[in-house]
Order: C-alpha cells, then sequence, then structure tokens
C-alpha cells in the first residue's frame, strides 16, 4: 500500500508538471504581438512553443502510465466505497475521467506532428484545436481526480 | 520527399472512433480481474472473480487497429481531406463519452 500511495503522490506531482506545460504552450498560442514590456504576462506568453511539444508527451505518456498502475487499487479500495455510499455520480466522474485520459492519448501523434515546423503554416487551426483539446482532458482529468481524491483516497 | 510509414491524422481518426464503438458496444479485447491479478481474453465476465476492470481492454482495442489503420491508410488522405477539422473525432467522442455514460448522472 505504501508504494501504491507513492505512486499516487507521483501522478500528481507528474499532473502538476502537465498542467503546467500545457496550460503554458496553450496560452502563449494567443498571443498575436511580440512583448513590449517585461511584465509577466509577457514574460508568460512570449515562450518558444514549440519547446513544450516533446515535455508535453513525456508528461502524458507517464501520467497515463502512473494511472494505469494504480487504477486496480482505486477499483478496489475506493470505487467499492463510493459504491456503497451512492456517490454515483463521483463514480461517472471517474469514468470520464478514465475515457478521456484514453482519448487524449490518441492525440499525442497528431499533437507531435502540428507542432513540427513545416506544418506551421497549414496546420494552424488543427494545432491550435488539438492543443486546446489537449489542455482541456489534462484540466479536467487533474480537477477530477483532486476532488475525488479529497472524497476517499488511498491511504 | 519520403511518404511517412505512420499517419498520426489517421491513427487519431480511427482511435476515438473504435474506443467509442468497442466502449458502446462493451466489446473490450481483454478484462483484468485485479483482486485474483487475472486477465481473460474477450469481454465476458467471470463470476467469482470480483471486479473487473475493462478500460485496458478498451485501450488495446482502440490502438491495435488505429495502428493498423495508420500505417495501411496513405497519410494525405486523412490530411487533404480533413485538414482544419481532425478535430471533431477526439470532440465527438467524449460526448459520445458522456452520453454512454448519463446513467451515473441522472
Amino acid at each position: 500500500m505504501q508504494l501504491i500511495t507513492a505512486l499516487l503522490i507521483l501522478h500528481g506531482l507528474v499532473g502538476v508538471a502537465l498542467l503546467g506545460a500545457i496550460t503554458h504552450q496553450s496560452v502563449s498560442l494567443f498571443r498575436r504581438t511580440a512583448a513590449r514590456s517585461g511584465s509577466f504576462v509577457d514574460r508568460y506568453t512570449g515562450v518558444n512553443q514549440r519547446t513544450f511539444t516533446a515535455a508535453v508527451v513525456g508528461l502524458y505518456i507517464a501520467q497515463l502510465t502512473l494511472g494505469a498502475l494504480i487504477y486496480p487499487t482505486y477499483r478496489l479500495s475506493v470505487r467499492i466505497p463510493f459504491e456503497e455510499m451512492s456517490l454515483g455520480w463521483a463514480i461517472g466522474l471517474f469514468e470520464l475521467k478514465e475515457h478521456f485520459a484514453g482519448l487524449g492519448a490518441s492525440l499525442l501523434p497528431i499533437y507531435t506532428y502540428t507542432w513540427l515546423s513545416e506544418q506551421q503554416e497549414t496546420h494552424r487551426r488543427d494545432r491550435v484545436a488539438v492543443t486546446m483539446l489537449l489542455a482541456l482532458i489534462v484540466w479536467w482529468d487533474f480537477l477530477v481526480g483532486h476532488v475525488l481524491n479529497n472524497i476517499r483516497g488511498f491511504a | 520527399m519520403n511518404r511517412p510509414w505512420f499517419s498520426s491524422a489517421t491513427f487519431m481518426i480511427i482511435f476515438c472512433c473504435a474506443y467509442v464503438f468497442a466502449f458502446a458496444m462493451n466489446w473490450p479485447l481483454f478484462l483484468y480481474y485485479p483482486l485474483h491479478d487475472d486477465f481473460n481474453l474477450g469481454p465476458h465476465m467471470q463470476t467469482g472473480k470480483g471486479p473487473a476492470i475493462a478500460w485496458y481492454g478498451l485501450m488495446g482495442d482502440a490502438a491495435i487497429a488505429a495502428f493498423l489503420a495508420a500505417v495501411v491508410i496513405p497519410d494525405r488522405l486523412a490530411h487533404k481531406a480533413l485538414r482544419n477539422y481532425l478535430w471533431v473525432f477526439p470532440v465527438g467522442a467524449m460526448l459520445a463519452c458522456v452520453f454512454l455514460l448519463r446513467r451515473f448522472f441522472g
């Protein structure tokens, strides 16, 4: 159980890193003008967006793997008590989290492809849409995981 | 320029379609029983083994179908026909998942 708790904490930490990377990249996508001042917003959005791609893919795969490893413990130690407490909505939220995470994994190849420099001009709308969708999935999964862990954690 | 051996757009499209289809039909490739640490091929639940996890099997279904399609179907087909509209497939798949799970929120 100690190993599972450690993996859950690692899952949370990797989630924070992934959330930071994808949010940073997403926000900077909407920057239209060059940085004029040294303000926090200018610095936050004035990054080279392409450098985040490999980090997001690596963190997403790590996060999905960690989630898959701790899933059996959730199924036995968390979901069954949820059922006993009649918390159907909490089970539903987790089901959406797992399905969205799986579908998000299918976005990784096209996400990488649309961020290649050769596709900079031709796939702009797909790049924005796929990046925002991935950000939405990461935020949803992070918040749902946080709420469910507050209702009932592993330990 | 060499033709890419793997179509990322086809992978995403087929993965989303196959995942939702397998989920809607309840056809995971295999089930995992965490209580006994046991895998069983096919979607049929076995009694006396405790709760089963279907998600790994659904991911297996979708990943195999998507990988094969991404290797076989040329990259230019999906990119030419669906450029700028590729996001429709994952969004549709996510909405389908919400619909299929509506019993939890009723």
